[in-house]
């Protein structure tokens, strides 16, 4: 309404400004009934209330889409009206429409193009990444210790660059199933087992056995390694120990992933899963991409697990996954 | 002696995985042109399949499902794929098991193992028992056994283990790292507890009456000396 009133101004002052030159005439002409001038006025008013009405009528819908944003592409799409600005509006609307979306297609498919690109590249890379590694198993000595050490940073980023992409098509590629907390940790933890090693950091598992929870064992176990790498990283040097502890919190299975090591500065903490954000320890340790804890957050949004992070800088970080449901053990 | 057929198009994988296969005992069959693979395989009539699933041509679930309609024998995939999915299409396709690259020659070679076993009965490694002696001091780490002259003592699992590490790579230093990344099975074990078993299997050795064998390496690990009898060159077998 009031974008209407807005638009109709110069109309409604042009419209007082010839009421009251007609009146003008009628008075300077000497000529002054004031019922017939009154006619004259309250048919003037009359004619352009009238046009104002139907003005605001036909062309609601318009003022309306144009004062209210929208959510969706598709509200846009709805029609106007019969009125001939309204087809024109509704035309113009359509061709924008389908020029973006001819647009947006193009850079989804090219987007999906880039996609399969890259997850066969990283397929391409763990071929030869295999082969030094067998080269390696037989050999025994600091220098291919530290090739090794290599080896796993350079699998590492493959992994999360692989995930990265998968993450798109995440509806086709996970299956929900009971997943053994305290084997798929134990798991993971074997897996980096040289991280943490070579950290000297060891790890202290507080999991019984019985906790199963509904998720995807793929995805669950990468969210794992990412933040296996964080705790080792920033606990080396400072703290020898990462606890992983399980619980159980009113109807949900919390896991908690603890370190006691340099901790997160408090002005960091808001961002820390954004994507691409490396704070202030991602300055001091090098190998920070920014994109572990946004792909944490990303991938147990999806499985439908909350994440919660508290850290203290000095004291240690912990990071809680919370999984909604719990699977009864089968008996 | 079985019988394994590599289908895999990268000459170096092949390469290494038929030499640790021959290291073992096993006949590694590698098969070259990957259009004729059902041909090669009817051919050699394998008692194991080890199967890529990118190859050229056609991909590696399509021969498994030719394979499949001519034989029962182990089909295990080698993929560097690790999406679920392609795991599942690899079971639903007949295979018996599925490798993820990077992998390790010891999960290839255990899995081979378990197939063999489960497929035809026998027993894990085609060689007769596995012995690693050096200079006379004899280790068999399937029985948990160390013999020098004679005498024996028992060992327990994870002994075993360090001493076959000690003993394979001897005159060479072996860091603590390694030794550490060995024991860490289920279990995680810290400095402290390798300390542990370095004084057991020091004591051990003692039993034997062989001293000083077991030497610290200061900040690089630990090193199996020969420091009895004149026969010092190592002897693997």
């Amino acid at each position: 309404m009031r974008l209407f009133i807005r638009d109709q101004l110069w109309f409604l002052l042009l419209f007082v400004f010839q009421l009251t030159l007609l009146l003008l005439i009628f008075w300077l002409d000497g000529y002054w009934n004031p019922w017939v001038v009154a006619y004259a006025g309250f048919l003037c008013l009359f004619f352009a209330a009238v046009y104002l009405l139907i003005r605001y009528l036909t062309h609601r819908l318009i003022y309306q889409r144009l004062s209210t944003p929208v959510d969706a592409l598709e509200e846009v799409m709805q029609p106007l009206g019969n009125a001939p600005l309204a087809r024109a509006l509704d035309e113009s609307y359509q061709r924008h429409y389908r020029l973006y979306s001819e647009q947006l297609h193009r850079y989804e498919q090219k987007q999906r193009e880039h996609n399969t690109f890259i997850q066969q590249w990283v397929h391409q890379m763990k071929t030869p990444l295999s082969v030094i590694q067998l080269l390696l198993q037989d050999q025994d000595d600091s220098q291919s210790d530290s090739v090794r050490e290599e080896l796993d940073r350079l699998k590492r980023g493959l992994e999360t660059v692989l995930y990265l992409s998968r993450l798109d098509r995440f509806d086709r590629d996970f299956v929900i199933e009971p997943v053994s907390l305290r084997s798929l940790v134990q798991q993971v933890l074997s897996e980096n087992k040289r991280l943490f090693i070579r950290n000297e950091v060891y790890p202290e598992l507080r999991v019984d056995a019985q906790w199963l929870v509904a998720s995807d064992e793929k995805w669950l176990s990468f969210v794992l390694n990412q933040l296996i790498t964080n705790a080792v990283r920033y606990s080396a040097g400072k703290s020898r120990k990462v606890s992983f502890v399980a619980y159980r919190r009113g109807t949900s299975v919390a896991l908690e992933v603890i370190d006691y090591g340099i901790g997160i500065p408090k002005q960091d903490l808001q961002r820390v899963f954004q994507p691409y954000f490396t704070g202030e320890n991602g300055r001091k340790y090098t190998e920070s991409t920014g994109m572990g804890l946004y792909l944490v957050r990303e991938i147990c949004s999806r499985l439908d697990h909350a994440v919660e992070l508290e850290s203290e800088p000095g004291k240690g970080t912990i990071v809680r996954i919370l999984f909604t449901t719990e699977i009864p053990t089968l008996q | 002696m079985s019988t394994i057929m590599i289908v895999e198009d990268d000459p170096k994988i092949v390469q290494l995985l038929k030499a640790q296969l021959e290291k073992y005992g096993y006949d590694a069959a590698e098969v070259t042109q990957f259009d004729r693979v059902l041909e090669d395989f009817t051919e050699r009539n394998p008692d194991l399949v080890l199967l890529d699933v990118n190859l050229p041509k056609y991909d590696g679930f399509y021969w498994c499902r030719q394979i499949r309609s001519v034989s029962t024998c182990p089909i295990l995939f080698i993929s560097a794929r690790d999406s679920k999915m392609d795991q599942v299409m690899a079971l639903e396709n007949g295979a018996d098991d599925y490798i993820t690259k990077p992998f390790d020659y010891d999960v290839v070679l255990a899995k081979i193992g378990s197939q063999l076993r489960r497929a035809y009965g026998m027993y894990a490694s085609p060689n007769k028992e596995r012995k690693i002696e050096v200079a006379g001091l004899a280790l068999y780490p399937e029985r948990l056994e160390l013999g020098y002259q004679e005498q024996k003592v028992e060992l327990s699992k994870k002994e075993a283990l360090l001493l076959e590490l000690l003993l394979s790579q001897s005159p060479r230093v072996v860091s603590r790292e390694r030794l550490l990344e060995k024991l860490w099975d289920e279990q995680f074990v810290d400095e402290n507890t390798l300390n542990v078993y370095i004084t057991r299997m020091r004591a051990k050795l003692k039993e034997l009456n062989l001293d000083g064998v077991i030497e610290t390496v200061r900040g690089a690990g630990y090193r199996l000396k020969v420091t009895w009898g004149d026969d010092d060159a190592p002897l693997h077998s």
